[in-house]
């Protein structure tokens, strides 16, 4: 029964190598999607190209969908997939400075890596700018762990917050994505048309 | 005629697909986690052979020796946790015991006030999966009894006596009181010492590691 790792099949050794090659394959996957481009990233912040909406949706009921069945099947625990606490605040706050970042840089911490380990300079400087952050983040954490623990919610899921069952949850997620593909689609094909104008 | 299906792009089949899951989903609704497996036969076996009991003693030479590869559960009330534990236990009631974080490939030693609801304990965190898993015997009663308030009666044998020097070591250790009694009078002795259970001073540090934080897991 999955998660493999908290059923004790590998040793905490071993779980190093898996992390290994999940963390490689995901590397392999957000690059062919094209997220080791910083403009294609940007772009959609500027609703220009809607390709990370479509990969992040993508994934997001990829995994749902396999997560949702293989615990109907009895294959997965799912009382054991790690869940991050919410605080609420700071989460809010850190997502909005994520934000930024990522339309200022046109990266986010994964996909630079990705781009820096393909050679791209601007996510090589990106990587350094994160690490810099990091360090400045701790060596700031005395002055700011108050706040960082604040608002602390527990274990927030949407099934719970919003008091329907797993199943629905899919099922509404499914729909949003679809919508929000449809609406993707239509959206570039306005775009573009927009843009040969502007160039005309 | 050609199937609707087979005009559509692959993006579209995929999208309709996933449609057909999680329109599905909708009529499966929850989906149950702690599913019960028991393995009844090995469950029987390991209780015959007596492989899931710590005795006191062996536990107390374990913390003496700053063994730190076990988990100590105390299943008893907060009140009566806060009062007067084994050092190093974290206390967790048997209701909450599936949610308590506890890892399924750490050994955890489990105690109450006697064998039976360490036993519960044991059969729930068995039968969902747990490995190691390991009552102590006749719980906190006769941690009490055998390691703070261990009594040697005055026509001991010479061997029993022995075992009491080894004993008292322990004892003090954890501060408690070892004595000497005349048969008779033992069992009120017992009764006058046991109120004050003695404040037990955590072991050195550094010898015990304190009970591992989960870890934070995620991106």
């Amino acid at each position: 029964m999955m998660p493999y790792y908290k059923f004790d099949y590998f040793s905490f050794d071993f779980s190093l190598v898996v992390a290994f090659i999940i963390g490689i394959a995901f590397g392999f996957a957000l690059e062919r999607g094209g997220f080791g481009n910083a403009r294609i990233l940007a772009a959609q912040f500027y609703f220009y190209n809607m390709r990370v909406l479509k990969v992040m949706f993508t994934a997001i009921v990829t995994a749902m969908i396999g997560l949702f069945y293989f615990s109907w099947f009895g294959w997965l625990d799912l009382s054991l997939v790690y869940v991050s606490d919410t605080y609420l605040i700071p989460q809010i706050l850190g997502g909005l400075i994520l934000g930024i970042g990522f339309v200022i840089g046109g990266y986010c911490p994964g996909t630079s890596i990705v781009s820096a380990s393909t050679g791209r300079y601007d996510g090589m400087v990106y990587l350094a700018g994160m690490f810099f952050g990091v360090f400045v983040f701790g060596e700031m954490f005395p002055l700011i762990e108050n706040f960082y623990n604040s608002s602390h919610l527990g274990k927030v899921t949407l099934p719970k917050f919003l008091g329907l069952s797993h199943g629905m949850v899919v099922f509404l997620v499914v729909l949003m994505a679809l919508g929000a593909f449809a609406l993707a689609e239509w959206g570039e094909k306005v775009m573009t048309k927009k843009l040969q104008g502007d160039k005309q | 005629m050609k199937c609707p299906i087979e005009k559509l792009s692959i993006n579209k089949r995929l999208a309709l697909f996933a449609l057909v899951l999680g329109i599905i989903a909708l009529f499966i609704g929850n989906t149950s986690s702690y599913k019960i497996n028991v393995n009844a036969k090995e469950l029987a076996l390991s209780t015959v052979r007596n492989q899931d009991k710590i005795s006191v003693i062996q536990l107390a030479e374990w913390i003496i020796e700053g063994k730190a590869d076990y988990v100590l559960v105390d299943l008893r009330d907060e009140k009566s946790f806060n009062e007067y534990s084994i050092p190093n236990a974290i206390n967790i009631k048997l209701e909450n015991i599936l949610d308590s974080g506890l890892m399924r490939n750490e050994k955890i030693i489990l105690f109450g006030l006697d064998d039976i609801t360490s036993a519960q304990a044991w059969f729930i965190l068995k039968s969902a999966n747990y490995k190691y898993v390991y009552i102590l015997k006749g719980g906190i009663n006769e941690w009490k009894e055998k390691i703070l308030f261990p009594r040697l009666v005055e026509n001991a044998s010479q061997k029993e006596k022995e075992e009491f020097e080894k004993i008292k070591q322990i004892s003090f250790y954890f501060g408690g009181i070892p004595q000497v009694v005349s048969g008779a009078s033992s069992s009120e002795i017992y009764k006058i010492q046991s109120p004050t259970v003695p404040k037990v001073s955590p072991p050195p540090a550094g010898s015990i590691k304190s009970i591992p934080k989960k870890k934070r897991e995620g991106c």
